[in-house]
């Protein structure tokens, strides 16, 4: 059982697994000095104020210690990831450009296929820069702005200035400060007063050289009475070497305006997704957090939403799936910070064979936060007793006109529930396989078509010959 | 355990205690004679390290390990309890705290092993005089062998300018159980923990707990169920009602280790908040190294229903009278469950004098 168990779990990762020759035209050396970030500062031919920004995190960075709150992030050596690897790309807006071993990665993963089909714009990034970024061109025409960080740095520069890293200030944690060393690409979005964008946009990171840091920085406005929905995607190859992940992703969502947010991450088994994520919503604002996670060795990941305005609503739909060897600790964090702020939490996490699945929130209402409401439910589903499951939410309520609610459960899958569908002629891994995907139903309805299609295709297969 | 936000309403590290000094007044209370073999005295130095040995355990934090050493080193007093194999101790032993001017310290240590298949009931109430700030830092040690019942009940009712630290440890043998109610209405600082260890096959812990913050007073509350048995059991129930300045934090953990098949473990807490100015923290964790178990918590938090308020005063009832109706109806079920009628009077008329004369 336990061998072809592996062997599937080969297969499953196919696409995601081809490995292109590292081909690269500027890569910085491995460790971090003031020295390597001006060489890629320079690089990347940045304002002062920015280098001079990449230098302060630098300095944070360095007098911050590894929190050990949370994973095991012993693995993770520092001085051997490569923090800038430039691919041999420049970034263009036709497909046709972008070169072939990398057009073809993401041929592999469906990506421009989905663009002609159901996306407005889409990005693609390889290592540390962004490869190809296209829009269509009525939402241009709208005034919508959907390009990669660096070029915003220079076309945008007031705009990227006054909101760069505002939400996430490099002191708020080690990694965000090492983010704020060495970001490199990543997505600039910008949603003008009232534009319903009704198509979504989609970013795709994709990591392909050894040992290397992915750190693109997510940037994205929306104004008020506008809409917009972005999805995130992420993969990697695996590698024998660690791979590290921190990204930043600050979402500024303004009166009346709604955003949805959604990420699907499938990183290699040997990565660490340490990314920060953070929204700030005016009053009567949306934001709703779709967050998969399914990938990466240690993931410790909390969406976070600052309710500033009265009304502001949020809404995080979560699903973790942790198997042999990871150690996946996501959540989500929401602050009431205004009168008759609503929010409501979903998750839902499995684990099996082993992986360590671990559910971290915190909900909390400042003094003046009068009328809020909120509900919070987690469930746990374990697929067998070699896996961990822990779920801790933290309350924290400074004044008593408010509506909370609190709900987890954890348990396996019942047996009633099997005997029932194989009962009815369905035989025990088809109907395990129906009941994990009944469990995920909340999240993968709320899912594009065809990431809904990847999700479901990813359970099935991780849970074939896996489990009985 | 490393908690991500560590909440703290009570600087444990920094507290210094007050001068160690003698409990002089009779505590344990026991009316009728005691079945052959029951062993109930006053705790006497030295003894507990040698015979009971077994109940220390690492896993176990107590309030804190300062206040644990405390009571395991410097106790002024305490009870050891023992109940032999099936015998059933009827009357409830009952231990009285009165702190006043010349004794305000009461470092206790307390020991209860009950042999298989026997059964008995603690009563455990701490009051203070007015205008005494008191001192109580407790451990109570159980150890419940396979089959055994203790029943135990706390009463924390000492004045606002006392403060009261306990810790409170149960081991739990096969289809042993061990059920406690907690009654924290008291103490200007409260901290208390109780720790189940449900070590074998159908292990079975109950905790019912209410808790009243009014004033300035802040209580830390955190309760454990480790389930290491198969089919072992647990409940934790809590009721509280926070008003004026109060802070409250309340952890409950619902931990299933390895080895804990078909365990079932519930956890609520549900607080009334009643002014804009208090605070009210929670972290229900449910930790599992093992699938085929149940686990559930449940917390809420949020004013007291309008529309019992509106009925209850459709009817012709004041506002606070209506308030404390409502509050004493969510703590009833927890104050029926204690056994005997002079401490349930005791209790409800605290309640209500506390709500009454709130500005509530």
């Amino acid at each position: 059982m336990e061998r072809r168990k592996t062997y599937i779990e080969d297969v499953d990762r196919g696409i995601y697994d081809i490995k292109n020759k590292f081909t690269y035209r500027y890569k910085s050396d491995k460790g971090l000095t003031p020295e390597i970030i001006i060489e890629i500062s320079k690089e990347k031919d940045e304002p002062k104020w920015m280098t001079d920004f990449r230098l302060k995190s630098l300095e944070i960075y360095s007098s911050k210690p590894v929190p050990t709150w949370g994973a095991d992030l012993s693995g993770l050596d520092m001085d051997n990831i490569i923090t800038y690897v430039r691919p041999d790309a420049d970034m263009g807006d036709s497909w046709d450009d972008v070169p072939e071993d990398i057009k073809k990665t993401f041929e592999l993963l469906g990506i421009p296929q989905a663009e002609r089909e159901s996306l407005a714009g889409v990005g693609a990034q390889y290592d540390s820069e962004i490869v190809y970024h296209n829009i269509k061109q009525e939402l241009v025409d709208q005034g919508v702005i959907y390009t990669d960080m660096e070029t915003a740095l220079h076309q945008y520069e007031d705009i990227v200035r006054e909101h760069f890293m505002q939400l996430i200030p490099p002191n708020d944690h080690k990694f965000a400060a090492l983010h704020g060393a060495v970001w490199s690409g990543g997505s600039f979005v910008y949603v003008p007063e009232g534009v319903n964008v009704d198509i979504p946009l989609q970013s795709y990171f994709r990591l392909n050289a050894p040992g290397a840091g992915q750190f693109e920085h997510t940037l994205i406005i929306v104004e008020k009475g506008a809409n917009l929905h972005f999805i995130e995607g992420c993969s990697a190859p695996q590698y024998r070497v660690t791979n590290l992940h921190a990204g930043c992703v600050e979402l500024y969502v303004r009166e009346n305006a709604r955003l949805r947010y959604s990420t699907i991450e499938n990183w290699s088994r040997n990565m660490y997704n340490l990314n920060t994520k953070r929204a700030i919503v005016d009053k009567n604002g949306t934001i709703e957090w779709i967050s998969g996670s399914f990938g990466s060795k240690v993931t410790m990941l909390y969406p976070m939403s600052i309710l500033k305005g009265e009304g502001a609503k949020s809404e995080f739909t979560g699903v973790t799936f942790a198997s042999t060897g990871q150690y996946l600790d996501t959540g989500t964090k929401v602050v009431h910070a205004a009168p008759h702020t609503i929010s409501s939490i979903n998750s839902k996490s499995i684990s099996k064979n082993g992986g360590h699945a671990f559910y971290r929130g915190l909900l909390k209402v400042t003094p003046d936060a009068y009328g809020c409401k909120s509900t919070v439910s987690c469930e746990s589903l374990m697929l067998d007793n070699e896996s961990a499951s822990d779920t801790v939410p933290v309350i924290k309520l400074d004044n008593d006109n408010i509506d909370i609610g609190h709900e987890a459960k954890i348990g396996r899958i019942s047996d009633e529930a099997i005997f029932y569908l194989m009962s009815r002629g369905i035989n025990e891994e088809e109907a395990k396989a129906m009941i994990v995907r009944g469990f995920v139903e909340p999240i993968t309805k709320e899912l594009p078509l065809e990431y809904a299609v990847e999700l479901n295709n990813l359970i099935n297969i991780e849970l074939e010959g896996s489990i009985g | 355990m490393d908690r991500w936000d560590k909440m703290k309403i009570i600087d444990k590290e920094n507290f210094i205690f007050p001068n160690i000094i003698d409990y002089k007044k009779d505590y344990l209370k026991s009316e009728t004679k005691l079945p052959e073999g029951v062993v109930l005295e006053k705790i006497t130095k030295g003894i507990n390290e040698i015979i009971f040995d077994y109940l220390n355990t690492k896993e176990f934090q107590g309030v804190g390990e300062k206040f644990t050493s405390l009571a395991e080193e410097s106790y002024n007093s305490g009870i050891i309890f023992y109940i032999p194999k099936d015998v059933k101790v009827e009357s409830p032993i009952k231990i009285e705290f009165d702190m006043d001017e010349e004794n305000p310290v009461v470092i206790n240590q307390n020991i209860i092993v009950a042999e298989k298949g026997s059964e008995g009931t603690i009563i455990m109430d701490y009051t203070s005089s007015e205008k005494v700030g008191a001192f109580h830092n407790g451990l109570t040690k159980i150890y419940a062998k396979e089959n055994s019942i203790i029943n135990i009940i706390k009463v924390q009712r000492m004045n606002d300018i006392s403060h009261n630290f306990d810790s409170n440890i149960a081991i739990v043998k096969g289809q042993g159980q061990v059920n406690w109610i907690s009654i924290e209405l008291g103490s200007g600082i409260s901290s208390s923990n109780y720790s189940n260890f449900l070590e074998a096959e159908a292990s079975e812990a109950n905790l019912s707990s209410i808790y009243l913050g009014d004033g300035k007073r802040k209580i830390d509350l955190e309760y454990s169920m480790i389930h290491k048995g198969p089919r072992s059991i647990s409940n934790i129930e809590t009721k509280g009602v926070l008003m004026d300045h109060a802070k409250k934090v309340f952890k409950g953990n619902l931990d299933f280790k390895k080895g804990a098949r078909l365990s079932k473990g519930i956890e609520e807490e549900y607080v009334i908040l009643l002014d804009p100015t208090v605070k009210s923290d929670s972290i229900p964790a449910l930790l599992c190294h093992e699938d085929d178990v149940e686990g559930e918590h449940a917390a809420s938090a949020g004013q007291i229903n309008e529309n019992k308020l509106f009925y209850l005063m459709s009817r012709g009832l004041e506002e606070r009278e209506a308030k404390k109706l409502i509050v004493e109806a969510s703590f009833r079920p927890i104050i029926d469950r204690i056994p005997y009628e002079i401490y349930r009077n005791i209790v409800v008329d605290e309640v209500e004098r506390r709500l009454m004369d709130g500005k509530n």
